[in-house]
C-alpha cells in the first residue's frame, strides 16, 4: 500500500442553524480524514448530522454558521484550498462543486429535473465542467450511462426521469457525477430507497469506478452492513459529534465506544437465534434542540456515570482508532 | 404445535387496469397478485417477501378488503364461524375486522394530523360501535402494554418519534383484540436502534397474546428473524413456500437464492461473499413469457421462457415453482458474481 495521502481532511467542523425554537448544533466538532483511493464511512441514525456534514463540504447549506477548516488538496504538496472560506454562491466553489467533488443523494429526483431528458442533464453538467465538442459531449455522456449499467444508453438518452425506475435513476445520477471524474465522490444514503437486489449493484458498481478511477468516496448510511462492505475507514456519529472512528476491520472487531458496540450488537445476523429478543438501546434519539449536556449518548448509554454531564475526552485507541468516551479514563 | 388454519388463501388474484389517453381506455392489466395460495396456522408468524413492486401489499390490503379481490377466497376462521372475506358483506367485515387488523408502515400519513394518539387508537373501536368512554378506556389499558405511558394519549403524531408513532399504531391494531395482524413493513422506515424494539415488542405480544402474523417486509435478515414459515413473490406469482429452514437454508428457487445472496453481510472481513442478481424486475404490465423469472436467471432453458412452471410441493410441503428445482444446485456461491473485488485491509 503506498502511503496514504489526504485528498480532504475536516477539522473541528461545526455546522449550527439559528431556529426560533434555539440552536440546533447539527455538526459539533467533526474531525476527519478521506485518502486518496480510499473510501471513508460515515454511520450515525437519522438526525446525526450525515447530510449536513456531507453538504457543507460542498459549501451547499447557505443558512448555517459553519466554522472549522475543510481541506481539499487538489495535488499532492500544493498548498490546500480551505472549502469553508469560500463563498457559497462564487465561482471557486462552482468549479469545484462537481467537477472534483461531486455528490449523490438518497432520492435522485433533488438532483434531477424532471423536465429534461436525462441525455440533456448528463450533457449540460459535462459543458459546465469540460471544454468538449457537441460530439464529443455526448459521446462521453453515452459511454458514462454505459458505464453505469443502463442498457440500451442511446435510446434511454431521450428518456426524463418519470419514465426510469428509482434504480435507474439513481445509476443516472451517478452517471452525471462521476462524467466529470471527480475526484471525491459523496454518496449520501444512495441505496437507502432501493431493493436489496438494486442496493448489491449500485454498491458493486461504486465500488468498481472508485478502483477504475482511483477515486475517493465518502459513503454516508446508516446502515452497518454497507459500511462493512464498502468503506476502509469509518467514523460513527451521534446527535452531530463523533463517537468513534477507526479503520473498517477494528471498529467491527473492536468497538470502543458503547454506542458503537450497542449499534453493532443490535444487528441481525445471519447466526442471530431466530425469535429471541434483539439487543437494543433503550430510548430514541432526541431532539438535538433537547440534546443532554456532556456526553449526548449518556441518556441512553448502559454504562452513564456522574462523569458523563460532563464533556468527554478523546481516547486514542491506535493509531487511528479513537473513541470519544469518559469509560477509558481513570479518575 | 398443531397446524390449525386460521387463514386459508386461495388461488387469490388482483389485476389493476391500466388506462391511458383522452378517453381512459384500458390498455392492459397490471396482475398484481396472480392465483396466490397459501395457509396462515394460528400461532405462526408467515413472511412475505420479494422485491418492490411484486405484490406484497396488495395481498394484505386484499385480506382486508381495502381493494377488492378480482378471484379467488380468502378464508378466516374464528371461534364462531369461517368467513369468506373475499366475498363478505359489509356487516360481516365488521366482524372480520375484529379478527385480524393491519399495521402500516406509516398509519399517520393517512390519518388527519390533528387526532390526538388518542382518536387514532380509539379509531377501530369506534367503527365498531363502542362508546367513546369505554373506547377511552380502552385505548388507556393498550397504552402500557405497547410500552407507551398513558400521558402519550394527548400528544398529537407530529410530537412523536418513529419508533413512538409504530408504538401507536401497533396499538391501534390490537385495541379490538384480533387474533390475526397482518404487518406491513412495519419497521421499514425506522432507525436500526429503535427497529429491535418493536420486532421484540411484537415477539413480546405474540407470545402473549397468542397472536398470529403475516409479516411483509423486505429486510430479509428481519424477516427470518421473526418468521416460521415464508412466501417468496416475485411479479405478482408465489415462488417458493417453506418453513424458514426450507426457504432460507434448502432454498430451491433460483430467485430466492438471488435475494438471500444480495444480502450485505455486516463482517467486513467477508466482502467475498455477496453476490449480484442482474438487471430489474421487468414491467408487471406485460411480465415475461413462461417462468417470469426466466429474463434474469442464470440457470433459465428454452423451456423456462415457453411454458410456466407449476408450483410444485419439493417434499414436507417446500413449495417450488421452477420447472428445474430438483436439479439445480443453489450451495454457496455457484452462480453470480463477487460484489467487491479486493476485501478490506486493515
Ligand atoms: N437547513 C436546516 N435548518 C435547520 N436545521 C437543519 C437543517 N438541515 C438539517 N437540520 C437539522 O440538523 C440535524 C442533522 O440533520 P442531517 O444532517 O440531515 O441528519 P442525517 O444524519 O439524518 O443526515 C437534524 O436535527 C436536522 O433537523
Ligand atoms: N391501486 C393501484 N392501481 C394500479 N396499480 C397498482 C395499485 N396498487 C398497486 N399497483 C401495482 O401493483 C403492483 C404490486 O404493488 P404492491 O402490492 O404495492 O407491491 P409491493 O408491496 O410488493 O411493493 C405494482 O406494479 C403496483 O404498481
Ligand atoms: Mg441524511
Ligand atoms: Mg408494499
Amino acid at each position: 500500500m503506498p502511503d496514504s495521502q489526504p485528498i480532504l481532511e475536516v477539522l473541528d467542523l461545526h455546522v449550527h442553524f439559528k431556529m426560533l425554537a434555539g440552536v440546533v448544533r447539527a455538526v459539533d466538532g467533526v474531525n476527519f480524514t478521506v485518502e486518496r483511493g480510499r473510501c471513508l464511512g460515515i454511520v450515525g441514525e437519522s438526525g446525526c448530522g450525515k447530510s449536513v456534514t456531507a453538504r457543507s463540504i460542498l459549501r451547499l447549506l447557505h443558512s448555517s454558521q459553519t466554522s472549522g477548516q475543510i481541506l481539499y488538496h487538489p495535488n499532492g504538496d500544493d498548498e490546500p484550498i480551505d472549502l469553508v472560506n469560500l463563498d457559497p454562491r462564487g465561482d471557486a466553489i462552482r468549479a469545484i462543486r462537481g467537477k472534483d467533488i461531486a455528490m449523490i443523494f438518497q432520492e435522485p429526483m433533488t438532483s434531477l429535473t424532471p423536465v429534461y431528458t436525462i441525455g440533456e442533464q448528463i450533457m449540460e453538467s459535462i459543458r459546465q465542467h469540460q471544454n468538449l465538442s457537441e460530439e464529443e459531449a455526448q459521446e462521453l455522456a453515452i459511454s458514462m450511462l454505459n458505464k453505469v449499467g443502463i442498457p440500451d444508453a442511446e435510446r434511454r438518452f431521450a428518456d426524463y426521469p418519470h419514465q426510469m425506475s428509482g434504480g435507474m435513476r439513481q445509476r443516472v445520477m451517478i452517471a452525471i457525477a462521476l462524467c466529470c471524474e471527480p475526484r471525491v465522490l459523496i454518496a449520501d444514503e444512495p441505496t437507502t430507497a432501493l431493493d436489496v437486489t438494486i442496493q448489491a449493484q449500485i454498491l458493486r458498481l461504486i465500488r468498481s469506478l472508485q478502483q477504475d478511477l482511483d477515486m475517493s468516496v465518502i459513503m454516508i448510511t446508516h446502515d452497518l452492513s454497507v459500511i462493512a462492505q464498502l468503506a476502509d475507514f469509518v467514523v460513527v456519529m451521534y446527535l452531530g459529534q463523533m463517537a468513534e472512528k477507526a479503520p473498517v476491520v477494528e471498529l467491527f472487531q473492536n468497538p470502543k465506544h458503547p454506542y458503537t458496540q450497542a449499534l453493532l450488537r443490535s444487528i441481525v445476523r445471519p447466526d442471530t437465534p431466530p425469535r429471541e429478543q434483539l439487543h437494543t438501546i433503550s430510548g430514541s434519539v432526541p431532539d438535538p434542540r433537547n440534546a443532554p449536556s456532556g456526553c449526548r449518548f449518556r441518556n441512553r448509554c448502559p454504562s452513564v456515570h456522574d462523569r458523563c454531564l460532563e464533556d468527554p475526552p478523546v481516547v486514542e485507541f491506535g493509531p487511528q482508532h479513537t473513541a470519544t468516551c469518559w469509560l477509558y479514563v481513570d479518575d | 404445535m398443531p397446524d390449525t388454519p386460521i387463514l386459508q388463501v386461495e388461488n387469490l388474484s388482483k389485476f389493476f387496469p391500466v388506462q391511458r389517453g383522452l378517453f381512459r381506455r384500458t390498455v392492459g392489466h397490471v396482475k398484481a397478485v396472480n392465483d396466490v395460495t397459501f395457509t396462515v396456522n394460528k400461532g405462526e408468524c408467515v413472511g412475505l417477501v420479494g422485491e418492490s413492486g411484486c405484490g406484497k401489499t396488495t395481498v394484505a390490503r386484499c385480506l382486508l378488503r381495502l381493494v377488492e379481490p378480482d378471484q379467488g377466497r380468502i378464508l378466516l376462521h374464528s371461534e364462531q364461524q369461517t368467513f369468506d372475506i373475499a366475498s363478505a358483506s359489509r356487516k360481516e367485515m365488521l366482524d372480520v375486522r375484529r379478527q385480524m387488523q393491519i399495521i402500516f408502515q406509516d398509519p399517520f400519513s393517512s390519518l388527519d394530523p390533528r387526532w390526538r394518539v388518542t382518536d387514532v387508537i380509539a379509531e377501530p373501536l369506534i367503527a365498531q360501535k363502542i362508546g367513546r368512554a369505554e373506547a377511552s378506556r380502552r385505548v388507556l389499558e393498550i397504552l402500557p402494554t405497547v410500552g407507551l405511558g398513558a400521558h402519550f394519549a394527548d400528544r398529537f403524531p407530529h410530537e412523536l418519534s418513529g419508533g413512538e408513532r409504530q408504538r401507536v399504531s401497533i396499538a391501534r391494531a390490537l385495541v379490538v383484540s384480533p387474533p390475526l395482524v397482518v404487518a406491513d413493513e412495519p419497521v421499514s422506515a425506522l432507525d436500526v436502534s429503535v427497529r429491535s424494539q418493536i420486532i421484540n415488542l411484537l415477539l413480546d405480544l405474540q407470545s402473549q397474546m397468542n397472536l398470529t402474523y403475516v409479516f411483509i417486509a423486505h429486510d430479509l435478515s428481519i424477516v427470518k428473524h421473526i418468521s416460521h414459515r415464508i412466501a417468496v413473490m416475485y411479479l405478482g406469482r408465489l415462488v417458493e413456500l417453506g418453513t424458514t429452514q426450507q426457504v432460507f437454508e434448502e432454498c430451491k428457487h433460483p430467485y430466492t437464492k438471488a435475494l438471500l445472496a444480495s444480502v450485505l453481510i455486516p463482517d467486513p472481513t467477508h466482502r467475498e461473499q455477496s453476490y449480484v442478481l442482474e438487471g430489474e424486475v421487468p414491467s408487471p404490465l406485460n411480465p415475461p413469457s413462461g417462468c417470469h423469472f426466466s429474463t434474469r436467471c442464470p440457470f433459465a432453458q428454452e423451456q423456462c421462457s415457453a411454458e410456466e412452471p407449476d408450483l410444485r410441493d419439493m417434499g414436507n410441503g417446500h413449495l417450488v415453482r421452477c420447472h428445474f428445482a430438483e436439479d439445480l444446485d443453489l450451495s454457496e456461491g455457484v452462480f453470480a458474481l463477487p460484489l467487491a473485488t479486493s476485501s478490506a485491509s486493515a
